[in-house]
């Protein structure tokens, strides 16, 4: 049983990518110029226009932006998982944990795509590698535990709720601006800084910051303080998720 | 009893009647019992809304009773699903391969059976086709092929006895009756009543969500039958 489910995440997973790549005329490319227009857009009106980046601002935005990117996609994708499959959970008796997993894994994957034509440009405009870098598995595992934590919980609720969809985004894009993903909390009037920096995802792109353009290991007293969390989240996605699934059969899809 | 693979006793399912805040339940089943033995091939007639498909997604632990209890041997028990989460953009093979991870199969299963549901659902070179491109006739061809690969202790079967035109109808009737005749445990609903009398050994007639008589064939056939003929005269 057990073998069984692992071979259905893998193979849908695989599904997910490769019925992704066949939708689009340009399949793989969006993969990639999909985060990069995005990014430019986020360069343009902060640096270009508004002027608040500061010399170290292109790196910093796009670190920012694709870690941040894989965590959202995560939360979204996995966060709707099992409403959309409402369908098939109707039909066949599996884990309905499997639908979230399958597309946090599918975002996961593109991510790390993103992630190494990211180490390019960085290379290319004089950061180069690192010893640091060898902390860059544990920073990700965190990442990815808080994400998927975070996108259980959403998946959980969303079937029985459908409407949170429309509020979910609009949270999130404030979670970014809170979490200096475009700008750095260092501009943000003390006692409010202060409180946004406990927020977990601030402290690991702070990490993420460190490593790749500092070469600085990182703090990690306070990746442990995250990874505790996040597992925290996780585990209780996943107990949400286990509670809730014996009403997602009698959902409408 | 030792052979008695399922037992359910008095089981309700309710259903929430909409999405809506504070709405009321609608009980689907009601007071359903019935015991199903290791290798018997069990008929579930009643009529439209009599709660036979619920009853079939409770035998398969899709849904879990609000009410009753339902006791099952370790036995693996699969509702007959064509083209199970099929996915458009992906070609006749990898639906293959991820239908049949979903009805329970091994992957390294399923892939050896490639050949065979190639073979029997008559796609040829489509086979390899994004299944968007297919007519629904040829999804239908190929989601038959597959879900006839599954291999349960209890196979459930709702209605699905026949798919596409003539020959095919008749081919995959065929190989499910195959099937049935294997000695497999079968719990079969169906509407054709010929198709029931032809392959089961015992009905169980449900009305209004509720249980009314469970026996031989032919005796619950004659029970079923009365009692239409008397709605049909008193109407």
């Amino acid at each position: 049983m057990r073998l069984h489910v692992f071979e259905l995440i893998r193979f849908s997973t695989y599904a997910e990518l490769r019925a992704e790549r066949a939708r689009n005329y340009l399949g793989l490319i969006w993969w990639v110029a999909e985060p990069a227009m995005m990014m430019a857009a986020f360069w343009l009106v902060f640096d270009v226009i508004l002027k608040t980046g500061g010399p170290d601002y292109l790196p910093f935005l796009l670190i920012g932006l694709t870690v941040w990117q894989w965590m959202k996609s995560c939360i979204t994708h996995g966060g709707y998982a099992i409403w959309s499959n409402l369908g098939l959970v109707r039909q066949a008796r599996l884990p309905v944990l499997v639908f979230p997993l399958v597309q946090m894994l599918a975002d996961t994957i593109k991510f790390l795509y993103i992630f190494a034509l990211l180490l390019v440009i960085l290379w290319v405009a004089g950061y180069p590698p690192n010893l640091a870098y060898a902390a860059l598995p544990a920073l990700f595992l965190t990442t990815f535990l808080f994400a998927a934590g975070a996108g259980f919980l959403v998946a959980a609720v969303v079937p029985m709720v459908p409407d949170l969809r429309f509020v979910i985004e609009q949270v999130l894009t404030v979670v970014m601006f809170l979490s200096g993903v475009v700008f750095s909390l260092d501009q943000v009037p003390s006692p409010l800084r202060e409180v946004i920096a406990l927020n977990p995802v601030a402290e690991l792109l702070d990490a993420a910051r460190g490593i790749l353009m500092r070469g600085e290991w990182p703090d990690w007293g306070a990746l442990l303080k995250v990874s505790v969390i996040s597992l925290g989240v996780c585990a209780l996605g996943v107990f949400v998720v286990r509670r809730l699934s014996p009403r997602y059969p009698k959902l409408a899809a | 009893m030792t052979d008695t693979i399922i037992e359910i006793e008095n089981v309700g399912v309710a259903f929430s009647a909409q999405r809506r805040v504070g709405s009321g339940k609608f009980w689907a089943l009601e007071d359903v019992s019935l015991k199903l033995r290791r290798g018997e091939r069990l008929g579930v007639i009643g009529r439209n809304g009599a709660g036979k498909s619920t009853l079939l997604r409770v035998l398969a632990g899709i849904l879990v009773p609000d009410r009753g209890t339902i006791r099952r041997g370790v036995v693996s028990c699969q509702l007959l699903s064509l083209a199970l989460g099929f996915v458009p953009y992906l070609s006749g093979r990898d639906n293959a391969i991820l239908s049949g991870l979903m009805i329970g199969l091994r992957q390294r299963d399923i892939v050896a059976r490639l050949p065979a549901i190639r073979e029997f659902s008559e796609l040829g070179d489509f086979f390899d086709q994004p299944i968007a491109t297919y007519s629904s006739g040829m999804i239908m061809r190929l989601g038959f092929s597959v879900a006839i690969q599954a291999e349960p202790d209890v196979l459930l079967i709702d209605e699905v006895l026949s798919v596409g035109d003539a020959e095919f109808q008749e081919k995959s009737g065929n190989a499910l009756k195959e099937r049935m005749r294997q000695g497999h445990t079968v719990v079969l609903v169906s509407h054709a009543e010929a198709q029931v009398a032809a392959l089961c050994d015992r009905l169980l007639w449900v009305e209004h969500g509720r249980s009314v008589a469970e026996g031989d064939r032919d005796t619950v056939f004659k029970a079923y039958h009365d009692e239409l003929h008397l709605v049909g005269t008193s109407a």
